[in-house]
């Protein structure tokens, strides 16, 4: 073990800690366990993010190690994580309440976070691989944690199309490790240009694959279908870290393969740029289109994250300054509303047991500050002015129009605004009926519903960072232009 | 460059004061409502000391691009416009809510419109525009839907849906100006457009932008909303509507014709065909209306026409632009005037009897001289009579549609075309005339036939002294203003003109000379042969008791919002796109699905061991489903597939 063992705490930490969380039979002093282990992972993690550091942990061959290295995009995803990650755990405190096994849940629920914040930190691909499959298993639990068929099945697909998927991935790294100088990530791509004269075709072929493969997680087409099954069915916080979160875990690894493995310029003009970009603007129709479509609630969510996610990926695949800061500020702000949006989801149905769209019909009566925290996180994703959505969808917009890709530049800032039409079909809908439900709506059947602070809070913190971060975007654009100077 | 708080403090207090409203409101109702009107008064207040400055904020780094301000001639007009109608507004708000629910939700959404208003139109760049503006719409939207009615929540909605549609062109076309421009900055981005040699290329970028906020100014064939919820607002909201908000869109389309299509022919025709056509049709739609709401809702729709024609004229005239600019700003300036006194004295009605339709209002008004006296001065400024300030603006409008005739003429070009629009104009003018002659007939001289039937028993004063004192004031100023023009209404155009790229005319318009008075002769004498010959003759039947009453002939499948838009927009393109999305989505399930069926021998799916139910179960279908082929069968189509394949890669 050689350089900061820091490191390596805020990496075991929750992991350990997890399991120790599985076995507290009570209440109290279980979500206090829990609370105080993400607290002081956050702390860690801020600590560690400080300064720009490296930890090798073991080398397995001379090529291969499992190292850490912190840097602005480990810095910049691990603090989100952790926090996101904090606020959900508090709100699932009370959620929990009416799921069965919660010791089980906070226990994989605390584990993932290492799987996370490794992922944030990994400085090699081989390290990068390892985190991916064990974020996969360690969230599969959460999935099938009803434990009804329906969930257990979906959490199969999850599993099938996740492990398919990092499938890809390693087979890229074959070639990687042939074709590279090193898999160690460093900014502006490692690959050794002398080996690969005449072989261009084949990498961008397998950059090509690799990024379809991470894109699995983040719910890019073709291999999306598993998260509009498998979100759902888990409970709700867990869907709202599974969609806020997890999804920016494959967001991570395609921008470990694309800025810091192969290179902006490599990929700049290859088929595969174009041909990503088709399928992340098809993947945000597509998932725009059938949340208009959906009836049940939080399935409609998670097909809004099929198509807000793939944001962040058209984002990345233009290779230009404007085009990544747009991609990463979409990462936060969408992270920050899709989880408002699912815990409120959860709120509901924790309070009424909703989960159809239609039966939300005066919801906004009832629970005014829930549904007031969904109108705020709806008007973000829609991208309203002075919301974050709206910082996040300019930068990508300005990226598209300013890169090099022609007509496809028109086309997807189009469907960016197609897709934004119908995100404001799918949520202002529930908002209005929500409100204003209309004459035939019994009034006397009202009831004041709104659930306790320890749901409250975490939605009301969340709901003020969308409008200050939506106000003052300016802290993050200069921390993403810092990163994204050194990679272009 | 000097900064000038005040800016930033108009369009932020109003922001602040309502929330703080909001926790005042929860406990004393009576300290909310004084609450409300001190802030508007403070508010106008602050906008008079902007008169005569030129003042500068900007807030770098605001929302992303920064925010900044600009007061100048043109906009602290419209502000101190804005501010005062707001207050008058606010002050009257207070009686008609009385018996209102959810009156603390009206007075926060008000004021934060109130601050988001005052945002556009002090906006120094489209940036900052289009932030308030889309704070504006959502807003605004709140006040439409107050009373939650179902046909007043169908209103809202086209509202919304309309404002977020134009809202996200214009969006689209801002992204497309930044990109080719560099910059949103107004005034930079005239300089910019300047430079350009070949104006076209910016058309359809030029189009998009307008797009929203032509939605919101009303114009044809983005006016479907205005009828519906003009009339479901509560009337103080209708009446910030049609005074105010109106004029955001208004101001988006000076923005594009006097700064980045300055002296364009081109697009002064295309904003010109515009404004016609929604002169016409609001015009005509007033006529056939039988409700005393809509008929104001579709007069504000023709009234913007007026404006947007002037707009037009501004872009066709090119240099010669004085009367034409004038004319745009004397008239959103008296329309807003004369709609504050008409929408509030129809608030004024509508507390007292519940109704709006023209048959069960009607002869209300006969014995309330002082109502029907307000009422007269609205009527009379809103038609153009001499002596009265719509006729001022009417009048500039007109007279530049002459001049570029006289133009035309002599360049010994072809006139048909603007004397058809001089024609046209002068038509709704009249009108104009005819609608509210119809609607003041109605409720202020006939008598009602069924008068006791129809009018609840109300104790005491039909109108509360304040209410009264500030409607009167406000009727009063229509005839002063349009009595001296000099004195006040040139002074509001001289402020303007360096906004629109003009300059004041050489010598002073001739208001009350024999050629001007013309015109408005010609539309009286249109209108009072519609309103005889059409109003009276053909909108007007006798019922089984034999009295004459008012029926809406308007023909109900002519509407464009049901027979076009929500049908287009909610069925056709929604199941086109969810018919390709749906397939897209499939896909992959469905290629499983069948490696599923090629793989497994199993029928069901299942792979051993059968008996644990969790970790064997490898299928995400419902019901169990038999597969295609078992066996023998299975085994001999694999060959079948094998060979298929075989020879096509033989064959290619």
């Amino acid at each position: 073990m050689s350089g900061d063992t820091m490191l390596l705490l805020p990496v075991i930490l929750p992991f350990f800690a997890g399991i120790i969380i599985g076995f507290i039979k009570d209440e109290k002093q279980r979500n206090r366990m829990v609370f105080v282990t993400i607290a002081v992972e956050l702390a860690l993690v801020v600590y560690v993010a400080m300064v720009e550091s490296s930890l090798t942990v073991w080398n397995m061959t001379n090529r291969l190690s499992i190292a850490y290295h912190i840097d602005g995009i480990a810095r910049y995803f691990a603090v989100l994580i952790c926090v996101i990650w904090l606020l959900a755990a508090v709100f699932s405190m009370e959620y929990m309440k009416h799921e069965h096994k919660p010791a089980r849940f906070f226990m994989f629920y605390v584990m993932s976070l290492s799987a996370l914040v490794s992922l944030c930190f990994s400085a090699n691909m081989m390290t990068l691989y390892f985190s991916y499959e064990l974020m996969t298993l360690l969230t599969f639990p959460l999935v099938i944690h009803t434990q009804e068929p329906q969930a257990v099945r979906a959490g199969m697909k999850y599993l099938g199309y996740s492990i398919f998927g990092a499938g890809l991935g390693l087979l890229g790294f074959f070639f990687l490790n042939t074709y590279c100088f090193t898999t160690e990530f460093a900014p502006g791509g490692t690959l050794n240009m002398a080996l690969i004269d005449g072989h261009e075709n084949l990498l961008v072929t397998v950059f090509f694959f690799m990024t379809v493969g991470f894109g699995c997680k983040a719910g890019m087409f073709p291999l999306h279908a598993w998260l509009p099954t498998a979100h759902p069915v888990a409970p709700s916080p867990a869907s709202a870290v599974l969609s806020g979160i997890i999804t920016k875990g494959g967001v991570i690894c395609i921008i470990r393969v694309t800025f810091y493995l192969f290179g902006a310029d490599f990929i700049r003009g290859s088929w595969a740029q174009t041909a990503l970009l088709v399928l992340s603007l098809i993947t945000i129709f597509m998932g725009s289109m059938l949340a208009y479509k959906e009836k049940l609630l939080k399935k409609r969510l998670a097909y809004s994250t099929v198509s807000q996610v793939s944001y962040v990926l058209f984002g990345l695949m233009l290779l230009t300054p404007v085009g990544f800061t747009g991609a990463l500020l979409q990462v936060a702000f969408h992270a920050v509303a899709k989880n408002i949006l699912f815990l409120c989801a959860g709120a509901i149905i924790y309070k009424k047991g909703c989960t159809l769209v239609e039966e939300l019909r005066g919801i906004g009566k009832e629970m005014p500050i829930v549904m007031g925290c969904f109108t705020i996180a709806s008007l973000s994703l829609v991208g309203i002015p002075p919301m974050g959505g709206f910082v996040s969808k300019w930068f990508l917009a300005q990226g598209a129009l300013g890169s090099s890709i022609g007509t496809l530049a028109i086309v997807g800032v189009t469907i960016l605004m197609v897709s934004a039409l119908l995100t404001a079909g799918y949520l202002f809908s529930i908002v209005l009926d929500g409100f204003f439900p209309g004459n035939n709506f019994n009034y006397s059947a009202v009831q004041k519903r709104e659930p306790n602070d320890l749901m409250i809070i975490p939605l009301l913190i969340l709901s003020i960072a969308v409008v200050f971060l939506g106000v003052f975007p300016n802290c993050l654009e200069m921390f993403i232009n810092n990163i994204s100077g050194v990679i272009f | 460059m000097h900064q000038n708080i005040l800016l930033p403090l108009l369009v932020f207090f109003p922001m602040v004061a309502a929330i703080l409203g909001y926790a005042v409101g929860r406990k004393n109702k009576e300290a909310r409502n004084n609450w409300a009107c001190f802030t508007t008064f403070l508010v106008m207040g602050g906008t008079l000391l902007l008169i005569g400055k030129h003042a500068r904020y900007s807030l770098p780094e605001f929302c992303g691009l920064g925010l900044s301000f600009e007061g100048d001639g043109l906009r602290v007009v419209l502000a101190v416009l804005t501010s005062s109608i707001w207050f008058i507004t606010t002050v009257f708000t207070k009686e008609y809510f009385a018996h209102y629910h959810n009156r603390n939700r009206y007075y926060f959404f008000m004021l934060m419109t109130l601050g988001a208003t005052l945002g556009i139109f002090l906006s120094a760049d489209l940036y900052t525009t289009f932030i308030f503006f889309e704070m504006m719409s959502f807003t605004s939207f709140v006040l439409v839907i107050h009373q939650e009615s179902d046909e007043v929540i169908r209103a809202a909605q086209t509202y919304l849906g309309i404002a977020i549609i134009g809202g996200l062109v214009t969006l689209m076309g801002l992204f497309m100006m930044y990109h080719m421009a560099g910059t949103l900055n107004i005034e930079a981005l005239a300089k910019f457009m300047a430079t350009q040699e070949d104006k076209s290329k910016f058309y359809i970028v030029g189009g998009l932008i307008l797009f929203g906020f032509a939605a919101k100014a009303g114009l044809f064939p983005l006016h479907t909303w205005l009828p519906e919820a003009y009339p479901a607002a509560p009337t103080p909201a209708t009446t910030l509507l049609s005074c105010i908000l109106s004029k955001a869109g208004i101001f988006g389309v000076l923005v594009l014709s006097c700064k980045i299509f300055l002296f364009d022919a081109g697009w002064g025709n295309f904003i010109l065909i515009l404004g016609v056509i929604t002169m016409v049709t609001g015009a005509i739609l007033a006529v056939f209306s039988v409700n005393l709401k809509r008929t104001l809702a579709c007069s504000s729709m023709s009234q913007i026409g007026f404006v947007t024609i002037a707009i037009g004229m501004q872009g066709l005239l090119g240099s010669h632009n004085a009367l034409a600019a004038g004319g745009t700003i004397l008239h959103i300036v008296n329309h807003s005037l004369l709609k504050l006194v008409l929408f509030l004295s129809a608030g004024v009605i509508y507390l007292n009897l519940g109704k709006l339709n023209l048959n069960e209002i009607r002869g209300w008004g006969k014995d309330k001289p002082l109502l029907k006296f307000i009422f007269l001065m609205g009527v009379l400024g809103i038609t153009g009579i001499p002596f009265w300030n719509g006729y001022i603006s009417k009048t500039l409008i007109h007279e530049s549609i002459v001049e570029y005739i006289e133009l035309l003429h002599e360049a010994g070009q072809s006139t048909i075309y603007m004397q058809s629009v001089e024609w046209i104009f002068l038509f709704s003018g009249g009108l104009t005339l005819a609608y509210m002659t119809k609607i003041f007939v109605a409720i202020f001289v006939e008598t009602n036939p069924y008068a006791n039937t129809c009018y609840p028993s109300r104790k005491g004063d039909y109108i509360s002294k304040v209410s009264a004192v500030i409607l009167t004031l406000c009727a009063v100023a229509l005839p002063i203003v349009g009595i001296f023009p000099y004195l006040t209404a040139d002074k509001i155009a001289d402020a303007s003109y360096h906004f629109m790229g003009a300059h004041a005319p050489e010598h002073a318009v001739q208001y009350f000379a024999w050629v001007n008075v013309k015109g408005a002769v010609v539309s009286i004498a249109i209108g009072g042969l519609v309103y005889l010959l059409f109003i009276r003759k053909v909108l007007m039947e006798r019922d089984h008791n034999g009295n004459l009453v008012y029926i809406d002939r308007w023909p109900k499948g002519l509407n464009l919002e049901d027979r076009i838009y929500r049908p287009v927009l909610l069925i056709i393109l929604p199941f086109i796109g969810a018919f390709f999305a749906r397939i897209a989505g499939s896909l992959t399930d469905g290629f499983v699905s069948i490696l599923r069926m090629a793989i497994f021998n199993d029928d069901s799916g299942r792979v051993v061991p059968p008996e644990d139910r969790y970790f064997s179960a490898y299928t995400d279908e419902e019901t169990d489903k038999i597969v295609y082929g078992e066996g023998f069968a299975k085994s001999l189509l694999m060959i079948g597939v094998g060979l298929a394949v075989a020879m096509l890669y033989i064959l290619f």
